[in-house]
C-alpha cells in the first residue's frame, strides 16, 4: 500500500513540476551552468598539485562535482519535508491530505520522494557530463561503501529535517535548525573545498557537523575506493549522529503534530 | 462490530484553544442517526467548523469525546478517517495545476483504492455528478464544478458519514440549491449516507435537512426539526440573555 501511495506522490509532483514548462527548462539550464562554472574554476588548478585535494584524487572538478551531488541530497533530506508541509499549507491542501486514511509517516516520506528523484536525475546529469565531457574518473569507486555512507547521510539529515519540520509546525517560520545547517554546510562542510584548508580551530568546529563526515567519507569511497573498514571512524560518527537524531526527530515531530492539533493551527502558515 | 445506534455522537465535547481563553465548544452533546441530514447552524465563531474538524480528527478535543460510526475519534483515528468524507467550501484544497481527473486519481490512491478500481470509480462518479470534461486543469473549472469535485473526492472511498463545512459558500443561490437537491436525492436517498454540514444560511435547512442544531458561542442552544420562526426565537432569546 505504501508504495502505491508513494508512487502517487511522485506522479503528482512530476505532473506539477512539468506543468511549469519554462521553469523546468530553466532548471535544466541551471544544472549546465553550475557544471561549467566549477569546470572553469577547476581549470585554474590544472597541472598543479593541490595538497589538500590529494587525499581525494587531486582533481578539483571531480571533488566539487561529488560534493554538489551529495549536498543536493542533503538539502532535500534537511528541508524537503518542511518545504512540502509549507507548500501544502499555503496551497490549502494539507487538511485534504491529513484527512485521508494514510499514516502520517507514509505521508511525510512520500511527500519528500520527488525531491530525491529530482536529485537523482540531477546527480546523473552531473556525473554523466563529468565523465563524458570533463574526464571525471569513477573507476576506483567502492560501491558498497558509497551506498552505506549515502544511506547514513540520508537518515541523519532526514532526522534533522523532521526536527526542522516540527519547528515549522509549531512556530510557523524562522526554523533555526535548517538555517544553521544549510548556511554552515557550504562553508564548513567541505562541499566546495576540503576542510583541511581551514585553520585548526575552524577545522575543529567543522567536525561537529555531520555533513563534514558525509562529504569526506563519500569522496574517499568514490575516488579512492575506501572499504567500510577503512572508513570506520566516519561511519561510526554518522551512526552516532543517526542514533541521536532519529529518535529526536520522530519524538519532536509527533509532539509538534499533537500540539498543532490541540491548537487548531495545522493549516496556519 | 455491531452497527452503532448513531452515525455521529458527541458526549460533552469541549474545546478551548488557549488555556484561560474562550471556549470554542462547551459540552456539546449531539446524536445523529444513520441516513440523516443535519445542519449545524449559527453565526461566525459559533463553533461549527471546530466541531467538524474535531469529528474529522484534524483538531483534538480538550475534554469530552465523540464517536463516528462507533469509533472514538482520538483512539481510532484511522477507522474514523475511513468512515468519513470531508468537504470544505475551500476551493484551494485541490492542486490547481493538475486536471480534475489527475487530482482525483491522486486522492484515490491515498484513500486506498486499488489501481484497477480507480478508473471505474471515477467514471461512475463523473457520470453521477455530470462532470463533462474531467481533463481540464482544475483552475479552469467554475466554482460550482470545483465544489462537485470536492464532493466526488469525499465519496471516492464510499464513506458512510459526510461532513461538509459550508459547502455552498462560494456558490450562487441557484447552484447552491441545485447542489443541495443533488446531495439529498443522490447521496442520501440513494446511498443512505449520513450528512452533517455547517451553514449560516437559514434557507439551507428548509426542505433539505431532517434536523438542525443551532450553535451560539460554542454551545448547542436548540436541536431538532426547527422552523425559521423557532430559529429566530432561539437566537433572539439567546442574545437578550447574553
Amino acid at each position: 500500500m505504501f508504495f502505491r501511495k508513494a508512487f502517487a506522490f511522485i506522479k503528482r509532483d512530476f505532473l506539477i513540476v512539468t506543468s511549469y514548462r519554462f521553469s523546468f527548462f530553466m532548471e535544466i539550464f541551471g544544472i549546465v551552468t553550475t557544471l561549467l562554472t566549477f569546470y572553469f574554476i577547476g581549470r585554474l588548478f590544472e597541472g598543479r598539485i593541490v595538497s589538500h585535494l590529494v587525499p581525494y584524487g587531486g582533481d578539483y572538478f571531480s571533488y566539487v562535482l561529488l560534493g554538489l551531488t551529495l549536498s543536493n541530497y542533503i538539502g532535500t533530506s534537511l528541508s524537503g519535508i518542511m518545504g512540502q508541509i509549507n507548500s501544502e499549507q499555503s496551497m490549502g491542501t494539507l487538511e485534504a491530505l491529513f484527512v485521508t486514511p494514510t499514516k502520517i509517516w507514509h505521508l511525510l516520506l512520500s511527500m519528500n520522494l520527488w525531491g530525491f528523484v529530482y536529485n537523482t536525475v540531477e546527480g546523473a546529469f552531473y556525473i554523466l557530463f563529468g565523465i563524458i565531457l570533463f574526464g571525471v574518473d569513477l573507476t576506483n569507486m567502492n560501491f558498497l561503501s558509497s551506498m552505506i555512507i549515502f544511506i547514513l547521510t540520508i537518515i541523519t539529515f532526514s532526522s534533522l529535517g523532521l526536527l526542522s519540520s516540527a519547528f515549522i509546525i509549531v512556530f510557523k517560520r524562522g526554523d533555526p535548525i535548517s538555517w544553521v545547517t544549510g548556511t554552515l554546510m557550504g562553508l564548513l562542510g567541505g562541499v566546495y573545498f576540503p576542510v583541511s584548508i581551514f585553520p585548526s580551530w575552524l577545522k575543529d568546529i567543522s567536525l561537529f557537523l555531520p555533513v563534514t563526515h558525509s562529504i569526506q567519507a563519500m569522496q574517499l569511497a568514490v575516488y579512492k575506493g575506501y572499504s567500510l573498514t577503512m572508513m570506520l571512524p566516519q561511519i561510526g560518527i554518522l551512526v552516532i549522529f543517526s542514533l541521536i537524531l532519529v529518535p529526536a526527530g520522530f519524538i519532536s515531530f509527533n509532539y509538534a503534530l499533537k500540539k498543532a492539533k490541540k491548537d487548531g493551527s495545522l493549516i496556519q502558515y | 462490530m455491531p452497527e452503532p445506534l448513531y452515525a455521529v455522537e458527541t458526549i460533552d465535547l469541549t474545546k478551548y484553544f488557549h488555556h484561560g481563553g474562550a471556549k470554542a465548544l462547551k459540552n456539546v452533546n449531539l446524536q445523529i442517526r444513520h441516513g440523516e441530514i443535519v445542519a449545524l447552524l449559527g453565526p461566525n465563531g459559533a463553533g461549527k467548523t471546530t466541531l467538524l474538524k474535531i469529528l474529522s480528527t484534524l483538531v483534538l478535543p480538550t475534554s469530552g469525546t465523540a464517536y463516528v460510526k462507533g469509533y472514538e475519534i482520538v483512539r481510532c483515528e484511522d477507522d474514523v478517517k475511513k468512515s468519513i468524507g470531508l468537504v470544505t467550501g475551500e476551493e484551494r484544497s485541490f492542486y490547481w495545476r493538475l486536471t480534475g481527473r489527475q487530482n482525483l486519481e491522486f486522492f484515490a490512491a491515498l484513500y486506498n483504492l486499488k489501481k484497477n478500481q480507480i478508473n471505474e470509480r471515477l467514471d461512475y462518479l463523473f457520470n453521477l455528478f455530470e462532470i463533462e470534461n474531467p481533463d481540464k486543469r482544475f483552475y479552469e473549472y467554475s466554482a460550482g464544478i470545483k465544489q462537485r469535485f470536492g464532493l466526488i473526492r469525499c465519496l471516492l472511498h464510499e464513506p458512510d458519514v459526510i461532513l461538509m463545512d459550508e459547502p455552498t459558500k462560494s456558490l450562487d443561490p441557484f447552484s447552491a440549491k441545485s447542489l443541495r437537491e443533488f446531495i439529498k436525492e443522490t447521496i442520501v436517498k440513494k446511498t443512505g449516507k449520513t450528512v452533517l454540514f455547517t451553514t449560516h444560511r437559514l434557507e439551507e435547512i428548509k426542505d433539505f435537512c431532517d434536523s438542525a442544531a443551532l450553535m451560539s458561542q460554542g454551545e448547542i442552544i436548540a436541536c431538532g426539526k426547527l422552523s425559521e420562526e423557532d430559529i429566530y426565537k432561539c437566537f433572539s432569546e439567546r442574545h437578550s440573555h447574553s
